[in-house]
């Protein structure tokens, strides 16, 4: 009955109450579209430097990152793609990394020379999609190669041309080999469309006489399984006392910056959230405080029934709770929808944006929104409704009753 | 012993700089099943008086026994179940919440004791009926005349039973032939149920009604009359 009470108080002034859960049901709204703009492009770009070439998580032989020599190459190949086989990874792909010198006719280039494995390396990043001129590696290649367009620029090569590599092999001997240029990329991405040059796994594996070794296992993963992936694979990997033959990073442990960004954009937003929240908050204390207001004299006639000054103070901050849980599902169901239909329609923002940025950001933004970015914000709202009613709730509490039968 | 105790009560007010002495010393007994108007001019201490005694405001000083109880030994949450279960109110005017009906406003004193809704609205519909408004159980407040919203007040103050009814001016509101009925309407309750009665007034129509009168002036009982 104290719930049908609090509920017929909500009614009892019906406009003020809709005015109060607009207030709550439009910041929850506008919260959600906005962190959904946040999200769908930081989500985007996380995904574009993933997908694009350096994956989800890399496996390599330990140290391999900060120091990578051929002669540190993976212990054991097939017991890696074993075990992700045995968790489930379907994206997953081999490759040679090292350092080459490119010889152009009057000049040369240092480049990072990838062997990549043509029929798997599709499946797992989408660097095939950003040839704008040949194609890109593929089965039964001899000794082809796919450059950057400003690598190829600098060496003076189009389509066609021949181009001589040296680089160091697992001996550390100089080799040398004549790769023919079938595909030239533009990504918009500096470090890929200048300094890198693609080719088959099998040509380079026998120009660096590596007779199967790989140097890198690259694995794709969606964001929410990232971590227990990896987990996994420590525990699967150097957890069996191998004195930690592997080592496993995530893109973000590759890459910090982009992550780095993402989080202190997210930061800020949320400090915007808490001045939303305040704003939702003063305006329910308002609503709130109006109404006790009013009702002085029959919190009088109540107390002096019996009852409690607490059960008063109950009654009081359940209205709130009420006009708060009756905001929040407005706005959710406003705030998922309109994400929802711009997910859909995507918002065009490609007039706003430059090659480089493009790389990263998609020109059409397809707002998402995160889970845990919509509960925080969902119980934020909740718990600033309550919140505002605290001090009402409290007033209500301390009425003395001959004081609060003499309102009228 | 009597079930209203009241010796040397005492009770100032302060607002800023002014004081007002509104009860001087005021002794006050009231038997059993009594039915008593508490009379005076305006301001001399009657609601004053019934709040002290209603567990609503304490006075300075003096001793005060309600049903056995020493009440001013009680703390807050203790005299709010102390009235729950004891005290009936009756006010001047707008005594019912607003929001509920009729049935629900008589319930709501046993819905605090925790009565089943089965069972309170039962009692609730009996005590409407007994003040003479059957079938209007479920009518709101702002749908009832001053009269009858009185009555209701009346059967929600009988609702738990208590020992003591108390009603500050229950007819000041009222034109005199209704008032001449509410009161009509206490007295027949108070005698087939035996409950005590303790109202304040200077309508000359309640202490007609009053078995017992006792008259205050300036914060002072004045002379005991038994009508
Ligand atoms: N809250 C208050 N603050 C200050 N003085 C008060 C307060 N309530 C009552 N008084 C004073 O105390 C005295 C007694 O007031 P009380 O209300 O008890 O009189 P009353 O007999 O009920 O009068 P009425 O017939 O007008 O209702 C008066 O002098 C009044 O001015
Ligand atoms: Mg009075």
């Amino acid at each position: 009955m104290i719930f049908q009470l609090a509920w017929r108080n909500v009614l009892r002034n019906a406009r003020r109450s809709l005015i109060t859960i607009a207030a709550i049901a439009i910041g929850l709204a506008a919260l959600l579209f906005l962190w959904g703009f946040n999200d769908g492009v930081h989500n985007s770009m996380m995904r574009n430097l993933q997908q694009a070439i350096i994956g989800s998580v890399q496996i390599h032989a330990d140290g391999y990152f900060r120091h990578p020599k051929l002669s540190r190459d993976l212990p054991d190949v097939q017991r890696v793609e074993d075990l992700l086989i045995k968790l489930g990874v379907q994206q997953y792909t081999r490759r040679i990394r090292t350092f080459a010198l490119a010889a152009g006719d009057d000049n040369s280039e240092g480049l990072v020379l990838l062997g990549v494995d043509p029929v798997r390396e599709v499946r797992v990043t989408n660097l095939h999609t950003k040839v704008s001129r040949g194609r890109f590696v593929s089965p039964g290649d001899g000794n082809t190669c796919v450059l950057g367009a400003t690598t190829a620029r600098n060496l003076g090569l189009t389509l066609g041309d021949d181009l001589v590599l040296l680089a160091a092999d697992r001996f550390g001997a100089l080799a040398a080999d004549r790769f023919t240029l079938v595909g030239i990329v533009e990504s918009g991405e500096m470090g890929i469309d200048r300094g890198l040059v693609v080719v088959p796994l099998a040509s380079l594996d026998a120009m660096l006489g590596m007779q199967g070794r790989m140097t890198d296992i690259i694995v794709q993963s969606p964001p929410d399984k990232l971590e227990a992936l990896t987990a996994a694979l420590k525990q699967g990997l150097n957890g069996q006392g191998d004195a930690h033959a592997y080592e496993i990073l995530r893109w973000y442990d590759m890459y910090p910056m982009m992550k780095q960004w993402v989080d202190l954009e997210n930061a800020f937003y949320y400090i915007f959230l808490g001045v939303v929240l305040l704003i939702v908050a003063a305006g329910v204390m308002n609503t709130v405080l109006m109404s006790t207001l009013e009702r002085m004299h029959e919190f009088g006639i109540m107390l002096a029934l019996g009852c409690g000054g607490w059960r008063l103070a109950a009654l009081v901050g359940l209205e709130s709770v009420l006009l708060g849980l009756a905001g929040s599902a407005l706005g959710l169901v406003v705030g998922l929808s309109l994400v929802g239909i711009f997910h859909h329609l995507g918002i065009d923002l490609s007039s706003q944006m430059d090659s480089i940025t493009r790389f990263y950001i998609n020109p059409v933004i397809h707002p998402e929104i995160d889970t845990d970015h919509l509960l925080i914000t969902l119980a934020s709202v909740l718990l600033a409704a309550l919140l505002a009613s605290l001090v009402p709730a409290w007033r209500a509490a301390r009425l003395q009753p001959v004081e609060a039968i003499h309102h009228v | 012993m009597a079930l209203i105790e009241a010796v040397d009560i005492r009770k100032r007010y302060r607002s800023g700089e002014v004081e007002a002495q509104a009860l001087n010393g005021v002794s006050l007994s009231v038997q059993a099943g009594a039915f008593t108007a508490l009379a005076g001019p305006s301001g001399s201490g009657k609601t004053t008086l019934l709040n002290i005694i209603g567990t609503l405001d304490r006075p300075e000083s003096g001793t005060l026994t309600v049903a056995g109880r020493d009440v001013l030994s009680l703390s807050a949450a203790e005299r709010a179940a102390f009235r729950l279960s004891h005290i009936g109110f009756v006010f001047q005017a707008y005594n019912l919440i607003r929001v509920l009906t009729a049935r629900e406003n008589v319930a709501y004193v046993q819905q605090l004791q925790g009565v089943s809704a089965a069972e309170r609205n039962a009692v609730a519909d009996r005590l409407l009926a007994e003040v003479g408004l059957d079938g209007m159980g479920d009518r709101r407040p702002d749908q009832l005349s001053g009269g009858q919203q009185q009555r209701i007040a009346v059967a929600r103050a009988l609702a738990t039973s208590p020992d003591i009814v108390l009603a500050d001016e229950p007819t000041a509101n009222l034109d005199s032939h209704t008032g001449e009925s509410l009161m009509q309407l206490m007295q027949q309750l108070n005698e087939t149920r035996g409950t005590t009665f303790l109202i304040s007034s200077h309508d000359p129509l309640v202490l007609a009604h009053a078995r017992q009168v006792v008259h205050l002036r300036d914060g002072l009982v004045q002379e005991d009359a038994s009508a």
